[in-house]
């Protein structure tokens, strides 16, 4: 393939391919170093009438503070952004710190920055962007407090329900101090209100007011702290935007309201505080429970120990009638039992007349037992007993002399005999 | 915060004296006792009339009660507020 022949692939116009084979048409380039290179292009920014004194609207970003004392930070909008520098000697005198999100109007000059082949700007002045000087320092300080973590929301404690004393730092001079009684006498005048009285206006008003919470402060015995101010322009409430002001607000031991002017006047000071009020009357109100509803619910829980009572007592007569019914289900069978007596009393009564009979029929056979061995029986039976007549019964014939009496008892009658003699013979003879 | 059973113990001077959020909160625990019905009969009417005390003494409290005011810097009581 020759350049004659371009390739079919080739799809530069002819004219330029013409070109590519003829390089030696132009002269040859001049070669820069790179010094030179940023040399020429400072030049040209130095020699630009405009860049040696501009104003650049642009918000900041990522300000860094070495120890060197000069501020380096990115400016920027929404395409694009820009190195800027703010040296020690110009940074002790612009309005506002640099603070990153803030919208600034930089003042100073553009230069390249030959070592590193940069430009930046070198900011004279920082003026707040879109607002007056007041506006513009609130929003400054307002970042930097809220980087120092001053307003996070878990730093927020609870109010307490029932505060037994409340300080309240404000002037005691006008209508705030007197809405503010009137508030805590018609809701909870149970409360003890301590006053830290300070001016709330003007040039010594911040440290005045930083003097009423630190003496609150060293009280050491309270549930809440009021801060409180009427209204005004934003030039008179300015003390609650002062660091001072609003650092020490945080650093209150117990719970803080701020009630600082009208509902569309937020301070710093109200951002540090545990709870922001609307007004000082609002503030006075959120510190306190109402003793109105209190009644209401001091009655209602009278009311629930009465309905405790009531159903514990009705409780317990149910649990009784349960009982009742269950020991009910457990009580012997009287009539049963009644009856079951009555047996055994005739069981009993038979088994005594049984046992009578017996014994009856026992001394019966006993006595007819005795009556045959009653010696009258044997009499009958044709026996005789001899006896002396000192009534000695004889048993042995020797016994007996002859000559003397003898009575023969018989079963009908007594013969008194005299022995003729007599011989000693047993029994026997009788059965011989 | 006392106990009921410290509350129980007080006269009713004394009982004007505690803190008006401690009676309350003694008024609620004898409630809350009392609800749980766990109580014998001497005990629950013990309580309930415990629990009527606090109720007067609140109530009493509430109805008596003027707001202290201390001025700091100043000696005493501020005597306007009083």
């Amino acid at each position: 393939v020759t350049a004659e022949q371009p390739s079919l692939w080739d799809e530069r116009p002819r004219a330029e391919l013409s070109e590519v084979t003829a390089p030696a048409a132009r002269p040859a380039p001049r070669i820069l170093r790179v010094s030179d290179l940023n040399r020429r292009v400072r030049g040209l920014l130095d020699a630009d009438a405009l860049l040696a004194d501009v104003f650049v609207e642009g918000e900041i970003s990522q300000p860094s503070f070495p120890p060197s004392g000069h501020c380096f930070f990115t400016l920027k909008d929404s395409n694009s952004q820009v190195r800027a520098v703010c040296f020690r000697e110009q940074l002790e005198r612009v309005v506002v710190r640099p603070v990153h999100g803030m919208n600034v109007i930089c003042r100073g000059r553009v230069r390249a920055y030959e070592p590193q082949g940069t430009y930046q700007l070198y900011v004279d002045t920082i003026t707040p962007a879109g607002a007056g000087d007041l506006h513009a320092r609130y929003e400054a300080l307002r970042l930097q407090l809220a980087a120092a973590g001053l307003f996070d929301e878990r730093r927020k404690r609870p109010i307490p329900k029932w505060p037994r004393r409340i300080g309240i730092v404000t002037s005691p001079v006008g209508a705030v101090w007197r809405d503010i009684v009137n508030v805590l006498r018609r809701r909870y005048p149970l409360c003890e209100v301590v006053l830290s009285p300070t001016l709330v206006q003007g040039p010594t008003a911040a440290p005045a007011i930083v003097r009423a919470l630190t003496r609150l402060y060293a009280d050491g015995d309270l549930d809440t702290i009021l801060l409180a101010r009427g209204g005004g322009s934003l030039e008179d409430l300015w003390s609650f935007n002062d660091e001072r002001v609003v650092r020490a607000v945080a650093d209150s031991p117990v719970p803080i309201i701020v009630g600082v002017g009208h509902e569309s006047d937020v301070t710093l000071s109200d951002f540090a505080a545990d709870l922001r009020a609307p007004t000082p009357s609002a503030a006075a109100e959120l510190a306190t429970p109402d003793a109105t509803q209190l009644a209401a619910i001091l009655g209602r829980l009278r009311d629930r120990a009465s309905a405790a009572l009531a159903g514990w007592a009705s409780q317990r007569r149910r649990l009784v009638d349960a009982e009742r019914r269950a020991l009910m289900g457990l009580a012997p069978d009287i009539d049963a039992a009644r009856q079951r007596t009555a047996d055994l009393v005739d069981r009993a009564g038979r088994a005594l007349e049984d046992r009578t009979e017996r014994r009856r029929m026992v001394v019966v056979a006993l006595r007819e037992r005795l009556a045959t061995l009653s010696p009258a029986a044997t009499l009958e039976r044709g026996y005789a007993v001899a006896r002396t007549p000192d009534r000695r019964i004889v048993r042995d014939a020797s016994a007996v002399d002859a000559g003397s009496e003898v009575e023969v008892i018989v079963a009908a009658g007594v013969l008194r005999t005299r022995v003729e003699s007599s011989h000693a013979a047993g029994g026997e003879e009788l059965l011989a | 915060v006392s106990t009921v059973a410290e509350l129980a113990a007080l006269d009713d001077e004394q009982l004007r004296n505690r803190p008006f959020d401690e009676l309350v909160a003694g008024l609620q625990a004898v409630v809350q006792r009392l609800e749980a019905g766990s109580a014998g009969l001497e005990e629950s009417i013990d309580l309930y009339k415990q629990g009527l005390r606090l109720h007067a003494a609140c109530d009493e409290l509430l109805q008596k009660a003027e707001l202290t005011i201390t001025e700091l810097g100043r000696r005493g009581p501020a005597g306007a507020e009083r």
